[in-house]
């Protein structure tokens, strides 16, 4: 099954060629242009990553992260931001970011954070379901 | 004082810059993007053919091309904005001036989800005065705005006039604000007192309006 992306920036010509770039390499993207959208898509769709660029107009990149997370905790955010700026990279990182890349990011190396982040959320969601099968054995006394 | 006014000076000059070079930095990384798009377009018609490849690359180019005008206005506007600070007093047309400023400026608006513009004035009305210190008065007053409505919405600019006296009117374009606030709401801003302060020092005047949600700096 492809990897399902979700794409956040409000530099609409941007994340349509990087979408592009990205199916190129059988990956599923969706796209939107605002942080408000992505917290409802996040909401409707279980995504494998989530890619969010830090400074979007009104609900900001962090904002969203926050906002996903309460839904979505174990779903891996990738930050993305135009500034090189670390203090943005260290928020996003404490509130629960699993990476940060400063645009213009090298497309390989977002390749292999998101594949790095997909494994790791199979491996948590595994994890969770073993300790969920665990616990049902334990209950009935097995 | 004149040490805080080279401090606020850089401020501003600073927050314009990291502004519009953020900006900059989407521009190029389109260009980039596209760039590398093209080299998959071309990687895999080498590798066994990609349909539509002539019309493929000529959106490419055609969103290349478009960055790069983009870029260029942006650089346009942002040495016309540096080279303002050339001389500490000059003569400045006021419309073109604050035209000016809200287009490098609007990108800072629009983060806040505000839209600035200004009417078209046809009288050429133009001052000797500081353009660094007349620019940031013109912020300050859109900032204070904000500050002062929570204005999710939008900043109209207008000159006006009479026979013996003309301002600039800063107007916030929002009709659910109760006119009652107006006055208090303003002056509990801190940017208030800095616009004060400001235009004292350039010989202008700051009013606040008593029946809409208004600035008015007399220039005349």
């Amino acid at each position: 099954m492809k990897t399902k992306i979700l794409l956040a920036d409000d530099e609409k010509e941007f994340i349509e060629m990087l979408a592009q770039r990205l199916e190129l390499r059988d990956l599923a993207v969706t796209t939107v242009y605002s942080g408000k959208d992505a917290i409802e898509l996040a909401e409707k769709i279980d995504f494998d990553v989530i890619i969010l660029d830090v400074l979007m107009p009104e609900i900001t990149g962090i904002d969203a992260l926050q906002q996903i997370k309460k839904s979505k905790p174990f779903t891996p955010i990738i930050m993305l931001t135009g500034e090189a700026s670390i203090e943005n990279a260290i928020q996003g990182m404490k509130l629960g970011a699993l990476d940060f890349l400063i645009k213009p990011a090298d497309t390989e190396l977002l390749i292999k954070k998101i594949s790095q982040a997909r494994k790791l959320k199979h491996e948590h969601e595994e994890r969770i379901r073993q300790a969920e099968i665990e616990n049902i054995l334990r209950t009935r006394g097995w | 004082m004149q040490m805080k006014n080279s401090n606020d000076k850089a401020g501003f000059l600073g927050g314009v810059t990291a502004s519009v070079t953020h900006e900059l930095q989407n521009v190029l990384a389109i260009i980039k993007e596209t760039s590398g798009l093209m080299e998959d377009f071309l990687l895999m018609n080498q590798a066994g053919g990609m349909p539509d490849l002539d019309e493929r690359l000529g959106k490419c180019l055609e969103t290349i091309k478009k960055q790069s005008y983009r870029g260029v206005t942006l650089t346009s506007r942002l040495n016309g904005f540096a080279h303002t600070s050339d001389s500490p007093q000059s003569t400045i047309n006021i419309f073109e001036t604050l035209q000016k400023m809200i287009s490098i400026t609007d990108r800072l608006f629009k983060q806040k989800g505000i839209d600035v513009s200004i009417i078209p004035c046809d009288t050429p009305y133009s001052i000797i005065t500081d353009a660094i210190l007349f620019q940031m008065i013109a912020f300050s007053c859109i900032e204070c705005l904000i500050d002062a409505f929570q204005a999710n919405t939008a900043i109209i600019l207008a000159i006006q006039s009479s026979e013996s006296q003309a301002a600039i009117q800063l107007l916030c374009n929002n009709r659910d604000l109760n006119h009652m606030d107006y006055r208090q709401k303003i002056i509990q801003t801190h940017h208030w007192e800095k616009i004060n302060a400001l235009c004292e020092q350039l010989g202008l005047k700051a009013d606040i309006s008593t029946d809409i949600p208004a600035l008015l700096i007399f220039f005349k």
